[in-house]
């Protein structure tokens, strides 16, 4: 069983390593991203927006969903870290002797 | 942990210096989000480093309770910031357009009452990372609270 899974995941790497070798490279200026989005972005923030940051744009405004994700990720840490360590309702069994 | 640190020069360059600046840069640092690199989660890091430094400062576990903000209302904070941005999601629905679209709020009136030409787009954007800032400043100081204190008596 051990084996098998390893075969699989062995599978799986060779699969999305061979999926990496399509993808365009980060600097490549006729990749979809650079020809499309990358234009639409900057042009929008222009005339729709009026603001000189496109970084805030887009993080703020385009990606809007993503900000808000990202936003109960960070309140959701807060809250895990606030059950696991409150002692707020926690019953004192025994008091540690001195 | 009682006197010795009293007057020590670092302790009176964070308290009379850093933590000031740190406060007007956060909110430098938000204010001017749209035209300048920043933003709410840049802008929350910093706020929650000056509280934490003023924690650090009077780093005496009797005097934390009292004095510190109180945990209430660091949740309170916390949920509040969260808040105004899902209800000003909520509110572009309610002026007939998609989820979060800012441009349908009618924020003209803000304009008028500041004296500024901004699109709705640029005050929406500035109203959630407004609540950004609120979720990430207060939960950084929540998690730095219960990280230090003293599990034995509180």
């Amino acid at each position: 069983m051990k084996w098998l899974t390893f075969t699989f995941l062995a599978f799986i790497l060779m699969l999305l390593l061979w999926a990496t070798s399509d993808l365009p490279s980060r600097a490549n200026p006729q990749s979809p991203a650079n020809v499309h989005l990358s234009p639409e972005f900057t042009k929008l923030t222009e005339t729709e927006i009026h603001v000189p940051n496109i970084v805030s744009a887009i993080l703020a405004d385009f990606r809007g969903y993503d900000t808000l994700g990202e936003t109960f990720v960070i309140f959701t840490a807060g809250l895990a870290v606030l059950l696991v360590l409150s002692s707020h309702g926690r019953k004192k069994k025994d008091p540690p002797k001195k | 942990m009682n006197q010795p640190y009293e007057s020590t020069i670092l302790k009176f360059i964070a308290k009379n210096f850093l933590v000031p600046l740190m406060v007007v840069f956060a909110i430098y640092v938000l204010i001017h989000g749209e035209s300048s690199p920043g933003g709410g989660f840049q802008a929350g890091a910093i706020f929650a480093s000056a509280i934490i430094l003023v924690r650090l400062i009077g780093a005496n576990t009797q005097t934390q309770g009292s004095k510190g903000l109180p945990m209430p209302l660091l949740i309170i904070a916390a949920s509040t910031g969260l808040g105004i941005y899902v209800v000003t999601g909520i509110l572009a629905q309610l002026f007939g357009a998609n989820y979060l679209d800012y441009a349908a709020i009618p924020l003209q009136w803000f304009n008028e009452f500041a004296g500024e030409n901004r699109t709705n787009r640029a005050m929406g954007m500035w109203i959630i990372e407004l609540g950004v800032f609120l979720g990430v400043a207060s939960v950084l100081v929540i998690i730095f609270d219960l990280l230090s204190k003293d599990p034995e008596n509180d």
